[in-house]
């Protein structure tokens, strides 16, 4: 009965502890979050943008992460999730470009060297351009 | 509010449908348990199921989608009211299990509740999997109207168009029904299907084992934490463990029952839903239908081979046609079949593959869970304590759970190995939700398989005597 006792207690003790940590780590994260580089955050910097997105439009978009950044991949697909039902393409060469930016104001270089003219601002860091489709 | 009216409609629709299969009084008992738990199951894959049958038919007309989950529901409910009885699903006979293991229990649920809530207060749209995935495809099926199909568009085949829609299709239905777009309806269903996937494993195990395996089960299940943060993460896996585990358990019962094919008939559906869930799925079904041939072969009785597969066919019926059907006309076959064959070839005979995913084993053997302390070894130490007791009855089940689970990881395992390139980073990032689909199944084969727990000194005669009797009076109400 001990052995038995023994081995029962021994693999709920582990389960409960274990999520117990866990449990730690999570209200941990929750309480201690500054900067939640998240969904919410980044459709919050959609304001400006048209409520209503048609289906069937497609935007291009063009960011001014680095090539190497990992942030820039997951930035492009939240671009997506936020714009569905559009459809985001990572590319200059669509009537319609979303300038995704990082620094105070936007890097008109960075426009010229893709051959994109700004629209207007449309969010936090958003600038809507007209690309170049020829 | 209209969020929880619809997912209860989608629940009792499911529920409706198992208990016209295994019909019992409405009481608190652990048969309403167990068809409580596979109505989760069973109502989230209908009404995904009608949901895509509705946008192919009849496009996005909200109309339509109501009529058709309002006519399942009734036609549930009818069957439902005039069913007969079946056979009663009760506890296995054994000694009661002291309180602690109750309350060991009731407190691991509450911290694995807690721990959800936690996480998705923190992050409400899941991980980026989800968002990406799962939950963008729900987006342009609720917000597309005509032009749905632009979901599956080759501009966004980094999502994986060839995914089956379980999930997505359910949360656009949620959005549709409520006629809006909120992240609550993914947290509900992420909710309901980690409830319904320890709802199972204890009920199932309760009728095999006994309330005190049963109750250490939900134990170890509801202390992972891992599986609680996956199901957080608003990922598809844990609906797909749902699957997979109830498909399992109700082979297994099937077993206990073997004049009853309605078991195999409803492993079927589960097994066909569970292809539904994910493309993980589908290596599932062919493994389980497998393993159940070569179990009922060599260890159980080969007369009821022909019999079971059939029923288990005829269940597997329906999900399947759409899943193959959503496959061959909507969203593709995927893009493992662009794969040339001397990338494979070369893939195969590259032995640093081989080598790197017997590491990820490994590493993942210790880190498995996000246990304290390595589970096998907890595991190890409870099979020495306990050691493991088969009866000549649960072999045939305990074989098809061990071979269709082993076959689904080999075969997983070997499709990464051969067609992924970027292997190192798909054994560190998803070799454990892998695992963690076959956990819950993989926790049922273990506490079939442990032997009797003697946790209490024997009781007097006579109050044995007083329970044996009720059971028996249970019985004879069955009979």
């Amino acid at each position: 009965m001990a052995r038995h006792q023994f081995a029962v207690v021994v693999l709920a003790a582990i389960a409960l502890f274990s999520s117990f940590w866990f449990l730690l780590d999570v209200l941990g994260a929750a309480t201690h979050s500054t900067s939640a580089f998240g969904v919410t955050a980044f459709e919050n910097r959609f304001s400006d943008f048209p409520s209503t997105v048609r289906p069937h439009t497609v935007y291009g978009y063009l960011s001014d992460n680095p090539p190497n950044d990992p942030s820039a991949l997951a930035e492009f697909h939240l671009t997506q999730y936020v714009l569905a039902p559009a459809i985001v393409r990572p590319s200059t060469r669509e009537n319609l470009v979303i300038v995704n930016y990082h620094g105070k104001n936007l890097d008109m270089k960075l426009l010229a060297a893709n051959r994109l003219r700004p629209l207007r601002n449309v969010g936090t860091g958003l600038e809507l351009c007209q690309g170049d489709i020829r | 509010m209209m969020l929880l009216f619809w997912l209860a409609a989608i629940w009792l629709t499911g529920f409706g449908f198992v208990r016209w299969m295994f019909p019992q009084p409405l009481r608190w008992s652990l048969h309403n348990i167990l068809l409580f738990s596979l109505g989760i199951g069973t109502g989230a894959g209908v009404a995904s199921c009608l949901y895509f049958l509705a946008l192919v038919l009849a496009g996005s007309s909200f109309s339509v989608l109501p009529a058709a989950l309002g006519a399942a529901l009734v036609i549930a409910l009818v069957l439902f009211l005039f069913a007969k009885r079946s056979a009663l699903l009760d506890w296995a006979d054994g000694p009661a299990p002291p309180w602690y293991l109750t309350a060991l229990f009731v407190l691991a649920a509450a911290l694995a509740v807690t721990m959800f809530l936690g996480a998705v207060a923190y992050n409400p749209h899941g991980d980026e999997g989800a968002w990406s995935i799962w939950n963008l495809r729900a987006r342009f099926l609720f917000r597309a109207g005509v032009f749905w199909r632009d979901a599956f568009s080759s501009d966004l085949s980094w999502t994986h168009p060839d995914y089956p829609l379980l999930l997505p299709g359910l949360v656009a239905l949620c959005w549709k029904l409520t006629g809006h777009e909120s992240s609550d309806a993914p947290i509900a269903i992420a909710f309901l299907f980690a409830l319904g996937t320890v709802g199972v494993l204890v009920s199932a195990l309760g009728v095999l084992r006994g309330k005190t395996q049963a109750l250490l089960a939900g134990t170890l299940l509801a202390g992972t934490a891992s599986f609680v943060a996956l199901s957080a993460a608003l990922y598809s896996d844990v609906p797909l463990s749902f699957y997979i585990l109830a498909t399992l358990a109700l082979l297994a019962l099937q077993d206990r029952h073997p004049e009853d094919l309605r078991f195999s008939a409803l492993a079927g559906l589960m097994a066909g839903f569970a292809a539904w869930s994910r493309n993980e799925g589908m290596i599932f079904l062919v493994a389980v239908i497998v393993a159940r041939a070569i179990a009922l072969v060599r260890f159980g009785d080969r007369k009821a081979l022909l019999p079971q597969l059939l029923r288990l066919l005829f269940g597997l019926a329906a999900p399947l046609a759409i899943v193959i059907f959503f496959k061959w006309r909507v969203g593709g076959l995927g893009d493992w079949l662009s794969v040339p064959a001397s990338t494979i070839l070369k893939h195969l005979s590259d032995p640093a593959r081989w080598i790197v995913t017997v590491e990820g084993l490994v590493v993942i053997l210790f880190n498995f869970g996000r246990f304290l302390i390595p589970i096998f070894l907890a595991l190890a130490l409870y099979w020495y304590l306990v050691r493991f007791r088969v009866g000549t009855g649960d072999r045939a089940a305990l074989a098809t759970i061990g071979i269709a689970l082993l076959l689904t990881l080999a075969a997983q395992l070997l499709a990464d190995v051969l067609y992924l390139d970027n292997l190192g980073l798909e054994i560190s990032t998803s070799f454990e939700r892998i695992l963690l689909q076959l956990w819950p199944g993989a926790l049922l084969a273990f506490f079939l398989a442990a032997g009797p727990l003697q946790l209490v000194a024997p009781r007097p005669l006579g109050k044995v005597n007083k329970k044996g009797h009720k059971a028996a009076r249970r019985a004879a109400e069955t009979r």
